[in-house]
C-alpha cells in the first residue's frame, strides 16, 4: 500500500513539475487591464471573478451555502453524553474583544466596498469578519455569544443575502449592466454572506463539542 | 527562475498533503493530509501566475507587466469551496466519531457489520 502511494504521488508530482519546465504548451492571455476597466474596476481579478466568471462565482456561493446548511443539518441532533464545560472567561480578554468589534467590522465593510479598486473583495472581507467573530466567541464564551445572536434572523439574512446576489447577477446578466456600484453591492453581500457561513460553522462546532 | 521557489513548494506540499491522505489511518489526519494538499495546490496555482518582475494585477500600479490575474480568481474559489467541505466533512468525521468511538479507518472497516447475501 505505502509503495503504491509513494510511486503515485511520485508520478504526479513529476507531471507537476513537467507543466512547470514548459512541456506542456500555454495558453497567451490578453492584456487584463482593459479588460478591467471595461467592467468598470481597477482590480482585474474582482472584474474576472464577478464579472468574466460570474457563473462561477454564483454556483460557489450556492455551494457555499449548502454545505454551511449540511453543517448546521448534521451537527444539530448531536448530545454527547459527557459534555465539555464552557471554557472560564477573564474580563481583560472580554473587554479587548468588545473593543476591537467595532474597528473588525470597519475594515471588513471597507475591505469589501474597495474590492474593485485594490486588493480585497468580498470573499477575503467575510473571512474577516467571521474571525472576528470567532475572537468574540473565544473570549466571551461560544454559549454567551450565539445566546445573544438569533439563529433565525442570521437565517434570513443569509439566504435573503444570496437571494439578492441572485437578484443582481439577473440583472447584469440578462440587462447587460455592469459597474462600480454593481462592484460594491455584491461585494458587500458576499462578504455578509461568508461571514456568516464561517460564523454558523464554527460556531456549530465549538457548541457540539463533548468527549466519548 | 523567480517564481520557481512557490511551484517547488507547492508541489512539495501536495505531495506530502497526499502521502498523510493515503497512509494515516485517522480521519482527522487525513482531512489534516486534505487541508495541506490544498493548501499546496493553491499556492501552485498562484505561483503559477507569477511573471518575472511582475507587478499585481491592478490598474495604475506603475509600469511593467502585470502578473496574470485568471490564477488568483479561480483560486478564491478554490479556497473558499475548500474550508466548506472541510468543515462538511468534519462534521461526518465527529457523528461517527459519536456512534463508533474511534477515528481509526482500519478499526472502523474491522468492526462494520456488512450485511450478508
Amino acid at each position: 500500500m505505502k509503495w503504491a502511494a509513494g510511486v503515485a504521488i511520485t508520478g504526479l508530482m513529476a507531471l507537476l513539475a513537467l507543466g512547470v519546465i514548459g512541456v506542456f504548451p500555454r495558453p497567451e492571455l490578453p492584456d487584463p487591464e482593459p479588460v478591467a476597466l471595461s467592467w468598470g474596476a481597477r482590480n482585474a481579478v474582482a472584474a474576472i471573478v464577478l464579472g468574466v466568471r460570474l457563473w462561477d462565482t454564483l454556483f460557489e456561493i450556492l455551494v457555499y451555502a449548502m454545505t454551511i446548511a449540511g453543517v448546521k443539518l448534521g451537527l444539530r441532533f448531536l448530545r454527547w453524553e459527557k459534555r465539555v464545560p464552557p471554557v472560564a472567561e477573564t474580563p481583560l480578554l472580554r473587554r479587548s474583544a468588545d473593543i476591537l468589534l467595532g474597528p473588525i467590522v470597519v475594515f471588513t465593510v471597507y475591505v469589501a466596498a474597495s474590492g474593485h479598486l485594490g486588493p480585497g473583495g468580498g470573499f477575503p472581507a467575510g473571512a474577516l469578519l467571521g474571525t472576528g467573530l470567532l475572537l468574540l466567541a473565544l473570549a466571551k464564551g461560544v454559549e454567551r455569544v450565539s445566546a445573544e445572536i438569533h439563529e433565525e434572523a442570521l437565517d434570513w439574512v443569509e439566504y435573503g443575502a444570496i437571494v439578492v446576489i441572485l437578484g443582481l447577477a439577473a440583472v447584469l446578466l440578462l440587462l447587460g449592466r455592469r459597474g462600480a456600484p454593481y462592484f460594491i453591492a455584491t461585494n458587500l453581500l458576499i462578504a455578509l454572506e461568508v461571514a456568516i457561513g464561517a460564523w454558523v460553522a464554527i460556531h456549530r462546532f465549538a457548541l457540539s463539542r463533548g468527549e466519548v | 527562475m523567480e517564481g520557481l521557489a512557490g511551484l517547488a513548494l507547492g508541489i512539495a506540499l501536495v505531495g506530502l498533503g497526499f502521502w498523510t491522505l493515503v497512509v494515516r489511518r485517522n480521519l482527522i489526519w487525513k482531512l489534516l493530509g486534505l487541508d495541506v494538499a490544498a493548501g499546496g495546490s493553491i499556492l501552485f496555482l498562484v505561483a503559477l501566475g507569477y511573471r518575472p518582475g511582475g507587478r499585481p494585477a491592478i490598474v495604475g500600479l506603475g509600469p511593467g507587466p502585470a502578473v496574470d490575474p485568471l490564477p488568483q480568481a479561480l483560486v478564491l474559489t478554490a479556497i473558499v469551496i475548500h474550508f466548506a467541505t472541510l468543515a462538511l466533512a468534519l462534521v461526518y468525521v465527529v457523528l461517527l466519531t459519536h456512534r463508533r468511538h474511534t477515528q481509526d479507518v482500519r478499526r472502523l472497516e474491522a468492526e462494520e457489520r456488512w450485511p450478508q447475501p
